[in-house]
């Protein structure tokens, strides 16, 4: 008996150490990190495309200093943000979303694209009130005030989707209950659809889902008050749930906690040899109105739309080249976009006068133009200008067109727009 | 059966045992709920110190002098485009000055690392022209002149006579 409790007490003796350990080991292990890269798409996957996502609210800030309350989808473990999580996920594979919903009020999603949606074992339908006459939800509901709904569904045709609330689904989208659902063709991770001229650089995939926010809906709603829908007025226009500059800003930026994705495009020229293929951007327009996306510079290339690739009948490639994407309301186009030289200072020269930095129109004091007009040539300015160009690299600005969405509560170079970088094939020296 | 004990010695780690005896399960519920309580806590503790640590870290000095006479208070240096600009924000104190300190592109501040002899004064795009809003933020963008500016690390912001130092840089 004695050994048995000398027994006892050691066990116990080391489970308090073994206790001891542990909880330090918690509590002083690093803050797990959900994604690691700084720039680019930040997808959320599991082995078995089973996620699960909270509504829930929570604050967003605009680069003018301004806070506002929104909801959004968050990843139930790591809280709010906006917008929803991007989940990527393959074709054909069997996803299922649980919601949980801590919102005052019902709340559901939609998965347009997918085939076969059920919610809690039942076809995704249309809900109505007990009377029948009355639409309530596009889809059936999670209750408010923590009731929950499992969608499974199977992943559609390889492209990229915008899921969204089916419940009053102008003030809900409008309150941020949207994200990317990105489906990827099986055993291709880097092509965008099944098509081999898809494929696009590892690691060089963007996204860029456009929305926009009225501040006084969202005051509103925070203080229960009604919403006045005829004095409906967006103030702020974001990519990836930031504007600008905040969009230049690196992935889960510390000073954006509940706006982790970053919306700059950091790309090479083309090379046959050592940078042969394309970046891919993704464009969802989770708002009211179309969002004419405009990147200077360059042309994109629209191979998808609404998920499905642009091919004909026999297959033919129905791709086009756009300066201006025009993103309509709940519409998504994926693009390949690449960067090419046109001319070479030695093989191929500009076939005329380059005018100097004084010969042009928009110059002050200061430029981004490198004096030349060859990617990596970094030529002397007159000594009254300062050039911003470190290594003859570009930065090429892309925004929406309609001035008015590039505006931060209409102060300009704001909103909907970022930078796409390109640097010299072999880098920029001092980076 | 035994039914004699040795006494237990006095002041041992083991006289507690001389306590009635608790089923094993109890003394592992106990011992779970220890490490789950002293988890808990350590986690309270962790987040709290974390806080505090980056409130600390991110906490950008302030200069009456500066804000009297510029009219902004800077609120923010940040590295962004994967390192190759950097942001700085303020918040507009007094309109009239802020709009003469926003318009005057001939002499933006210079951010000078205090890690290395490197500074840059290159502001470029992003000078938005318009008669300025006290409370609200504003930006000018600078180009990172040979990776002068990164993340963790302190600048300070000099404009003609007028210094702010140890600004964090994020």
């Amino acid at each position: 008996m004695k050994l048995l409790k000398r027994a006892g007490a050691r066990r116990v003796a080391v489970g308090a150490v073994v206790a001891s350990v542990v909880a330090g080991t918690v509590a002083f292990a690093p803050v797990s990190a959900a994604e690691s890269n700084t720039e680019g798409m930040q997808c959320d996957t599991d082995a078995h495309s089973n996620f699960s996502l909270t509504a829930q609210a929570g604050y967003v800030s605009t680069p003018d200093g301004n806070s506002i309350y929104m909801w959004s989808y968050g990843n139930s473990t790591r809280g709010f943000q906006l917008p929803g999580p991007t989940l990527c996920v393959t074709s054909g594979d069997t996803v299922t979303v649980v919601l949980h919903n801590s919102l005052p009020e019902p709340t559901s999603i939609l998965f347009p694209g997918q085939s076969g949606v059920t919610a809690d074992g039942n076809a995704a339908q249309p809900q109505f009130d007990t009377s029948g006459s009355t639409l309530t939800s596009l889809v059936q509901p999670a209750a408010p005030n923590n009731g929950s709904v499992t969608y499974r569904f199977t992943a559609g045709s390889p492209g990229s989707y915008l899921y969204s609330s089916g419940t009053d689904v102008e003030k809900q989208k409008q309150m941020g209950l949207y994200g990317a659902l990105v489906v990827r063709p099986a055993g291709k991770t880097n092509q965008v659809n099944d098509r081999i001229d898809s494929a696009f650089t590892a690691g060089k995939e963007y996204l860029f889902l456009l929305s926009e926010v009225d501040p006084d809906v969202h005051l509103a709603v925070e203080r229960n008050l009604p919403i006045n829908w005829s004095a409906y007025t967006a103030r702020y226009f974001m990519i990836n749930g930031r504007s600008m500059p905040d969009t230049l800003a690196p992935n889960n930026a510390s000073w954006l906690p509940g706006q982790p994705y970053g919306a700059m495009v950091h790309i090479k020229p083309y090379d046959k040899v050592t940078n042969p293929l394309p970046a891919t951007i993704r464009y969802l327009n989770a708002g009211t109105v179309n969002y004419p996306f405009h990147p200077h510079g360059s042309d994109e290339r629209v191979i998808d739309r609404d998920g499905h690739p642009l091919v004909g009948p026999s297959g033919q490639d129905l791709s086009f080249l756009k300066y201006d994407l025009d993103v309509g309301p709940g519409q998504t186009l994926d693009t390949l976009m690449d960067w090419r030289s046109e001319y070479n200072a030695t093989s191929n020269p500009i076939p005329t006068q380059i005018p100097t930095i004084t010969d042009q129109l928009l110059v002050g004091t200061d430029t981004w133009f490198s004096e030349s007009g060859y990617l990596g040539t970094k030529n002397p300015t007159p000594t009254f200008i300062t050039s911003n160009n470190e290594c003859g690299e570009y930065y090429h600005i892309a925004h929406s067109h309609a001035l008015q969405q590039a505006t931060n509560y209409g102060a300009t170079f704001g909103g909907m727009m970022t930078l796409f970088r390109i640097d010299p094939p072999t880098g920029c020296p001092t980076k | 059966m035994v039914t004699s004990t040795v006494p237990a010695r006095s002041g041992s780690a083991f006289s507690s045992l001389h306590m009635p005896q608790r089923p094993r399960w109890f003394k592992v519920l106990a011992v779970v709920l220890v490490t789950l309580l002293l988890a808990g806590s350590g986690v309270l503790a962790r987040d709290a110190l974390a806080r505090s640590s980056r409130a600390a870290a991110t906490t950008v000095p302030q200069s009456a002098a500066l804000e009297q006479q510029l009219g902004v208070r800077f609120s923010r240096v940040a590295v962004v485009a994967d390192g190759g600009l950097i942001t700085l924000s303020y918040v507009v104190l007094d309109s009239d000055k802020a709009t003469r300190f926003q318009s005057d592109v001939a002499h933006p501040p210079t951010l000078s690392s205090e890690a290395r002899k490197l500074s840059t004064s290159r502001v470029s795009l992003m000078k938005q022209g318009h008669t300025l809003r006290a409370g609200q933020t504003y930006y000018l963008v600078y180009e990172n002149t040979r990776a002068a500016i990164r993340p963790g690390e302190r600048v300070t912001i000099v404009d003609g006579s007028l210094t702010l130092a140890h600004v964090p840089v994020l």
